[in-house]
């Protein structure tokens, strides 16, 4: 494999209980790219993205990563634990909090003053921020998202956006779903009626 | 070549075209040399000197307990065929012997105890081979409860089958150690271990009432096992060609 | 060793999964000689029983969600996503929970097992004994549990008791054998070396079991 494709993905199928969603499906991540799965509700998106983690095993095909791929990812579980306080959770991550980098973001999420909070007792929105620190702080070469704007403001997802295309000029690369709009640069994958 | 071979014959369609063909005379031919054992049993064979006429319950109580152990053994072999190549007729046979095993050790511990109140005055005692059915009993309900408790069913069929694998390792264990343990007590009056060495007079019809009660279970399996494949393969089509 | 501090903070953090079960250890401890005449030679003589079962309880409770709640936030997920195997993860949370959890409920039974019997040689009986018993209760326990995971405690307990007879078996002969003057050290070798094949062996089928769980 060249150095330049990162994951290779040949002529996979899954299927649930027997109820196929998709089949043959082939593509190639490359460096500094970004894939873009879309498709409807029950389409498949998360079990493709858990597949690809190798959570799940796929019923056909092979999923080649490049050796010392190291995967950042974040799906619909935010991986916090709510009886624990912000500063403590992101402790777990192996982040600290008194770093100047992580107390700037911290800051531009609007986070900063709450850092003795008790996770359980945060919003939503806010915890869904706070699982995206651990992405905004990540080292990995490939960035894996699965709905990361879903019940965020708009600034955040601005934020966001302007992270992800930051992290495409570092020659990373992102797979991602999402049904809310990312305004950067990908490749679409469609499941569910036209395949690329 | 091999692989098509093994495919035909692990596929659950073969597999019950195979047990429909052979499932009547299995039936008929265990109910009959049951119904024979018993009638020499209880008619012909002679009365034990010490415990009377109440031993003839052996007849049931022996199969039982033997299958209640075999039984274990052909899953836990099932079970190493499904993890290892992955077959999943033999998953299908480890749900459908569970609770015929479930059956049969009851039917041990059941008749053990009527067998208990004549021989021993009681119909329970902290016998060794009495406490390790109970446990086996108490196993066999856990792997059943553990199979349901699961909507997806190629997960529990996993599960079920290394549970069946670790109580396959640990029930030896099991034994040794009840048997140890049931040194701590004052030995029971009569034990099933130390029974006098049997007559053949009654042996022979012990052996008929095995393998009569060993095929009339069998071909419940066979039917457990049908009905488990007909709801686990509903979506496919020849088993709506043939319900 | 970094994933030992931060699982020790974990269930540091959670008071009622660690404290909770050492209270319920004294609770039983104090309920049964509520149920026998308290100068008579009963309690004696049941006591070590008592203490060996309700180990056996309150790992049972402390055990019951070992694994619930980073399966439910997504920790198991993002940790075999990391590490691409969760071996590590098994292993320390099981030494995690024995260190909080089994070792105090070892030295209070102890401290009860001197008080009871006049013997001081009970230090060297139940010690050893609830230290390692309890090594391998937290181990079956937390199998157990990883198979029936978000299904209710009650179903793991139910498969994972039948295992652990032939230990108990093993905690009733070593008393036996101190009242009657026998040497115990070979028994507590004999347990110590199940630990030691457990500890490996029971991890990997854990992680096999929690991986087919997030499929």
């Amino acid at each position: 494999m060249s150095d330049s494709i990162l994951l290779k993905v040949d002529s996979i199928g899954f299927s649930i209980n027997q109820n196929r969603l998709f089949h043959n499906l082939s593509f190639n991540l490359k460096k500094g790219k970004a894939l873009h799965i879309k498709g409807n509700n029950g389409s498949g998106k998360s079990s493709l993205i858990r597949i690809l983690l190798g959570i799940t095993p796929a019923g056909k095909g092979s999923i080649l990563w490049n050796k010392n791929t190291d995967i950042c990812f974040l799906g619909h579980k935010n991986v916090l634990k709510n009886y624990l306080t912000l500063s403590d959770n992101l402790y777990i991550h192996g982040i600290d909090s008194n770093e100047s980098k992580t107390k700037d973001i911290l800051a531009d999420l609007g986070l900063i003053k709450r850092l003795d909070t008790i996770v359980g007792n945060l919003s939503y929105g806010q915890q869904k921020k706070l699982a995206l620190i651990r992405i905004f702080l990540n080292q990995a070469k490939v960035i894996i998202l699965d709905e990361p704007c879903v019940g965020l403001d708009d600034s955040t997802r601005i934020l966001t956006t302007k992270f992800l295309s930051s992290e495409l000029k570092k020659n990373k690369s992102i797979i991602y779903t999402s049904h809310i709009p990312i305004d950067i640069d990908s490749e679409t994958i469609t499941l569910g009626g036209n395949q690329v | 070549m091999l692989k098509k071979l093994y495919h035909q014959f692990a596929s659950p369609k073969t597999y019950i075209i195979l047990v429909n063909k052979m499932y009547p005379y299995i039936l008929y031919f265990s109910v009959l040399f049951y119904a024979f054992a018993l009638v020499w049993g209880l008619g012909f064979a002679p009365a034990d000197y010490v415990q009377g006429n109440s031993f003839r319950i052996i007849y049931l109580h022996v199969p039982a307990s033997f299958l209640s152990q075999s039984l274990y053994i052909v899953m836990a072999i099932a079970a190493g065929i499904f993890l290892i190549w992955k077959v999943k007729l033999a998953a299908y046979m480890i749900k459908s012997i569970a609770p015929v095993g479930a059956l049969v050790t009851f039917i041990a511990l059941i008749s053990g105890s009527i067998w208990g109140i004549p021989t021993w005055g009681t119909w329970w005692q902290w016998d060794a081979r009495i406490t390790s059915t109970l446990i086996l009993f108490i196993m066999y309900l856990g792997l059943i409860s553990l199979h349901s408790s699961f909507t997806n069913f190629e997960k529990a069929d996993k599960f079920i089958s290394v549970l069946v694998l670790i109580g396959f390792v640990n029930i030896p264990i099991i034994k040794k150690s009840v048997d140890w343990w049931s040194t701590l007590h004052q030995p029971a009056s009569i034990t099933l271990t130390n029974k006098p060495s049997i007559d053949p007079t009654m042996l022979y019809p012990l052996i008929f009432s095995m393998i009569g009660f060993s095929g009339i279970i069998v071909s419940l399996i066979i039917l457990s096992s049908k009905v488990h494949i007909f709801k686990r393969e509903s979506h496919k089509s020849w088993v709506k060609r043939n319900v | 060793m970094k994933l030992i501090f931060v699982e020790f903070f974990k269930l540091k953090m959670k008071l009622r999964a660690w404290l909770g079960p050492i209270l319920i250890f004294l609770l039983i401890i104090i309920s049964f000689p509520l149920t026998v005449e308290l100068s008579s030679e009963a309690l004696n003589d049941v006591f070590y029983s008592i203490l060996w079962i309700a180990s056996l309880l309150t790992i049972m409770v402390s055990v019951e969600s070992i694994f619930l709640e980073d399966y439910e936030d997504g920790y198991l997920e993002y940790f075999y996503v990391a590490n691409n195997s969760l071996f590590s993860l098994i292993f320390t949370k099981i030494l995690i929970y024995w260190i909080l959890i089994g070792i105090p409920i070892s030295c209070l039974g102890t401290f009860f097992s001197i008080n009871m019997s006049d013997d001081i040689s009970s230090l060297n009986i139940a010690l050893p004994s609830l230290l390692i018993s309890t090594y391998i209760f937290i181990n079956l326990f937390a199998l157990g549990n990883s198979l029936s995971l978000n299904k209710g405690s009650a179903l793991g307990a139910l498969i994972t008791i039948p295992l652990l007879f032939p230990i108990l078996i093993l905690l009733g002969k070593i008393v036996l054998n101190a009242n009657f003057g026998f040497e115990i050290s070979n028994l507590l070798l004999l347990m110590l070396g199940v630990l030691l094949l457990i500890i490996v062996f029971i991890p990997f089928i854990i992680s096999f079991i929690i991986k087919t769980h997030l499929e």
